[in-house]
């Protein structure tokens, strides 16, 4: 049975839209597993180095040990989020005789071969080889390698339930807002002894077990949870969600916008796609960090500029990108409604500005790294708002992807506003606010630099009208495209 | 109100629609029949500027429709669930339906308290959104929808397919009223015989994208279709 439902998943894969992109795509798709790959592999050897370098008195194993759960954490964060879980089709299935059993185990068998539990593979089996050639113990890091593994498919299936079940969701949620609660306010921390606790892990291999036994549990609460609900309205099946309707109307005050402002808020709140976006754009506040703190970068200002621009950028760029495609479900109704296409893009702006001006709040506690960087990051909003924001409702329209609204992103297997006209849109978005911030810099000092990036986004506010006229005439050339891409059946 | 000029639509050299003249008047309740891919809904597509004439235009109310956008505040349509936002609950459909159409909220409100009969307590006062709905329920909020903002034009893709009895006759006891008392021009295709005869003073019969019959519907309409499509079937 299974061999045959693998067949079936096999004509689902080959013969969808997706595998039937350009050439193009499939190398670029390539190209990031690759990069994601290899990255995780260069982390997984150097790792070992790193640590002993860095801290040369600790055993690197323990260090590690240490922060495993935050790593675990992490994990269970971005599954959470990203990690698409098989909806499979089960309704042709109740029907006829397969044992209900075989179905949950290769439902659940094939959330294991996801993505995300081959990334920490490209970890750990290289740290553990490391190990190895350092000459540590073959049985004990043997023994934690299967452990660590044990462990990734724990997360595995908590994210399935918690994904599935509210109840557990919340229960997580809170156990983990207790410890990292407790954990921050230094009443107790809770790391430490799960720290020393893989440390202990470590040196008593046969404990290996008991991650392996927790990962086999929660196989079994899985699947007694579908086996329960193992009906079409239920949990394996989609949810009809009851409504939470909030009272916008307080934003009729953007006049004839409103509508469409009201309308994207319902969309981002009541959608799964969207909500994902939101997330990912708030991951990209913290981006600055990765800039700021390091030395390297202090003498290359022009990636600072470029790093102040994404702190405010995010939801600018993940949601802006997909602009047109946000409404490519119903977008025939709107097409043929009394709009004119002008308001539509005037409110989808007003959201980026919006969401800009949000992110530039959240980004005060940048002032930390000192007025010029938080000027910087001021400059790189004024920029997202006047000039990456046209950009970015420009480059949509090339984009005529169809998307799904309540259907999470696959990681890497989801196509979706990734083609070759959007990368080189994207260029524009990256190099336009290193270029203005370099040159005059070059010429005259950093703070001109930041002048002229805040300028071009005065500008691009100022003549805002024009540049919408502009817009307004490439969407209404592609109309009839847009209209027939986003009718496809996907 | 509406008229068709050497209208053609080609998809890579198969045509798939062919009309020389066609012209609806005012206030006429046209039905549009013809089997699968007579070219009904690519009609229907190039009466809202969804698709691109290969040839020749459509004038309604005079204006162009593929040249200006002028047609849109007094045209309003509903062809098939992508006409609906599926994550919108009925009631927030109609009033951002009724927004972009100038009405406010009381007047939608008005507009929706003459449907009760029509909705039989199962599209408003949900909690459900409209993806949730099933395809029947989904079918007449949007039908309604349609009715905001008192149209001159309405545009129905196959309003009865999917529709329990009840409200099938309540939909055709809806339309007749459209036309005739309010002067509103609707436009309806329909597999249904039956029902197109029952509603439309006129019926024009669509095939492999021609017009090949049109007829003012009498009491002999529904036989002279009868006939027409089973003789079809026979070749």
């Amino acid at each position: 049975m299974f061999k045959r439902f693998i067949s079936l998943e096999w004509k689902q894969f080959r013969r969808a839209s997706y595998f039937q992109k350009g050439m193009a795509i499939k190398i670029l798709l390539f190209l990031a597993v690759l990069y994601f790959g290899g990255a995780a592999l260069m982390l997984g050897v150097g790792l070992f180095f790193i640590i002993k370098k860095a801290i040369p008195t600790v055993d690197p194993i323990q260090v590690v040990n240490n922060f495993l759960i935050y790593w675990f954490l992490f994990d269970l964060l971005i599954r959470y989020f990203m990690q698409q879980l098989p909806v499979m089709n089960v309704k042709p299935l109740m029907t006829i005789p397969v044992k209900r059993s075989t179905v949950i185990h290769y439902l659940l068998g094939k959330t294991s071969v996801s993505f995300f539990n081959f990334l920490p593979l490209f970890v750990f089996v290289p740290f553990s080889i490391v190990l190895l050639t350092q000459g540590y113990p073959v049985i004990n890091v043997f023994c934690w390698f299967i452990a660590m593994v044990s462990m990734t498919f724990a997360n595995n299936f908590i994210n399935f339930l918690i994904n599935k079940n509210n109840v557990a969701f919340y229960v997580i949620l809170a156990i983990l807002v207790t410890f990292v609660g407790l954990e921050y306010y230094g009443v107790f921390k809770a790391s430490e002894p799960i720290g020393s606790a893989f440390n202990y892990l470590y040196n008593h291999s046969y404990l290996a077990i008991l991650p392996i036994l927790m990962a086999a549990g929660l196989y079994y609460v899985n699947f007694n949870f579908i086996k329960k609900g193992f009906y079409l309205d239920d949990a394996v099946s989609k949810k009809v969600k009851e409504v939470n309707a909030t009272d916008l109307s307080w934003m009729n005050r953007f006049g004839a916008v409103a509508p469409f402002i009201k309308n994207d808020v319902k969309l981002i709140w009541r959608n799964v796609r969207p909500r994902q976006v939101m997330f990912m754009s708030f991951i990209f506040l913290f981006y600055g960090l990765m800039f700021y703190t390091q030395e390297t970068y202090k003498n290359m200002p022009a990636f600072l500029a470029f790093a102040s621009m994404f702190v405010t950028g995010g939801f600018l760029m993940t949601f802006g990108q997909l602009v047109p495609s946000w409404d490519s479900e119903y977008y025939k109704m709107l097409m043929s409604q009394n709009i004119p296409y002008k308001t539509y893009l005037q409110s989808k702006w007003y959201l980026m500005v919006f969401a800009v001006v949000i992110s530039f709040i959240l980004s005060t506690p940048y002032i930390y790294f000192g007025w010029d960087i938080f000027g910087m990051i001021a400059a790189g909003a004024l920029f997202n708002i006047g000039l990456n924001s046209f950009i970015t409702l420009y480059g949509g329209v090339l984009n005529r992807v169809p998307v799904e609204l309540n259907v999470k992103a696959k990681a890497f297997s989801n196509t979706n506003g990734f083609n070759p006209t959007q990368l080189l849109i994207a260029l524009p978005k990256f190099l336009l606010p290193m270029l203005l911030f370099y040159v005059p810099y070059k010429l005259i000092n950093f703070q001109a630099g930041i002048v002229a990036l805040a300028l071009s986004g005065v500008l691009g506010i100022v003549f805002r009208n024009v540049v919408f006229k502009k817009i307004e005439a490439v969407y209404q050339k592609g109309k009839y495209k847009t209209i027939a891409a986003f009718s496809e059946k996907k | 109100m509406i008229t068709t000029s050497n209208l053609s639509k080609k998809y890579n050299e198969s045509t798939v629609l062919n009309i020389e003249n066609l012209e609806i008047p005012k206030g006429q309740s046209f039905g549009l029949v013809g089997n699968n891919g007579a070219g009904k809904t690519t009609y229907f597509s190039l009466l809202l500027d969804l698709i691109q004439p290969t040839t020749g235009h459509i004038e309604n109310n005079g204006v162009m429709v593929h040249e200006s956008e002028n047609w849109k505040p007094f045209t309003s349509s509903f062809i098939d669930e992508s006409f609906l936002i599926g994550y919108l609950t009925a009631e927030e459909y109609f009033y951002f339906i009724g927004e972009l159409r100038g009405q406010k909220a009381s007047d939608v409100d008005a507009l929706l308290s003459q449907f009760e009969d029509f909705f039989h307590g199962e599209i408003l006062d949900q909690k459900k959104y409209l993806r949730d709905l099933s395809k029947g329920n989904q079918k007449k909020a949007g039908i309604v929808a349609a009715l905001i903002g008192e149209p001159e034009v309405i545009i129905l893709d196959e309003p009865f397919a999917n529709l329990d009895p009840t409200t099938q006759i309540r939909l055709k006891g809806i339309v007749k009223d459209l036309a005739e008392k309010k002067g509103v021009t609707v436009l309806i295709s329909s597999h249904d015989l039956l029902h197109v005869t029952d509603v439309c003073e006129r019926i024009v019969v669509l095939e492999k994208g021609e017009v090949i019959k049109d007829l003012k519907t009498s009491e002999a309409t529904l036989k002279e279709l009868e006939a027409h499509f089973s003789k079809v079937a026979e070749v």
